[in-house]
């Protein structure tokens, strides 16, 4: 049974109950099912790397940081469980989504063996290079922590100056 | 028709995860909301990315399966960019507290209201 068409509904049906949902609790954990669910995608999509971090992160580490801020402020109260549409916003989100889905005919087969990401040159030299060349089996931790090493340096230069600013913006607060 | 979605629905879905996103960002009045709406926003970017290194039947890029392996680059831009997601998300709602801290409020017209009004 092909898994990935149920998959894609479950994400999908899960970013729009966190759209709708008005009350903002139910719209974390909307928002959480929609990482998981996400997290399943990347493992489907061969990419488990990106899924421990994604389960790890997004679902793990983003929710409860959302969770200690509506801890820390307000909920909005009222009996409504759904949130009103709003229709400008609305019409700006379907006219985007209408221009990208234009471009959707020139994309590639998505598994194709011939796709540009596939075919370059950048791909097959880290696969044939990466354990003779930096000595680890996983190719992506090769490419991360080695050929594209700086670009991981500036990920943690990202993350110090959140910390910094966090702790600027809260003043004397601590964030827990 | 059927036969272009049904090969890019990854892709289709990536763009509805943005569609999503935007609605989300421009329509929620409460800041926590808007700041889940940016998080949906991203990981409709990191889906185009995924999909796009991804090769029917093909194995992890981890070199002691067989191959042939899916690209690993931009599996790890896509880590790069998780991380620096969390940390956009952190100093957001640090600055979510914040405001709430000043001026009580959460949504945007009564904060726009309270910032008039002073």
């Amino acid at each position: 049974m092909n898994v990935e068409l149920p998959l894609i509904a479950f994400v999908l049906a899960s970013a729009l109950a966190t759209a709708v949902l008005r009350d903002v609790l139910g719209a974390i954990i909307a928002f959480a099912t929609y990482s998981l669910g996400i997290a399943v995608v990347w493992v489907v999509l061969q990419a488990p790397d990106v899924a421990l971090t994604e389960a790890a992160v997004g679902a793990g580490v983003t929710t409860v940081l959302f969770l200690l801020t509506i801890a820390k402020t307000v909920r909005p109260s009222g009996d409504r469980v759904l949130e009103r549409p709003h229709w400008p916003a609305l019409a700006v989100a379907v006219l985007f989504v209408g221009v990208l889905a234009t471009t959707l005919g020139a994309l590639p087969e998505i598994g194709a063996a011939d796709t540009t990401v596939i075919t370059s040159e950048v791909t097959e030299y880290y696969l044939a290079n990466a354990y003779e060349e930096a000595g680890v089996k996983n190719a992506v931790t090769a490419v991360l922590a080695a050929y594209r090493g700086f670009d991981t340096l500036g990920e943690v230069v990202v993350v110090y100056s959140a910390g910094v600013g966090l702790l600027v913006v809260l003043g004397k607060e601590v964030f827990a | 028709m059927i036969d272009l979605l049904a090969t890019r629905d990854y892709y289709l879905a990536s763009f509805l995860l943005l569609g999503v996103g935007t609605y989300v960002m421009i329509a929620a009045r409460n800041f926590v909301k808007k700041v889940i709406g940016m998080n949906i926003f991203q990981t409709g970017i990191f889906l185009f990315f995924i999909a796009a290194a991804y090769l029917e039947g093909a194995n992890p890029p981890v070199l002691t399966m067989d191959g042939p392996h899916v690209s690993p680059l931009p599996h790890v831009l896509i880590l790069t960019a998780i991380v620096v997601g969390v940390a956009l998300t952190a100093v957001a709602l640090g600055m979510i507290v914040r405001i709430y801290a000043e001026y009580g409020t959460l949504t945007e017209d009564t904060l726009e209201e309270v910032r008039n009004g002073e």
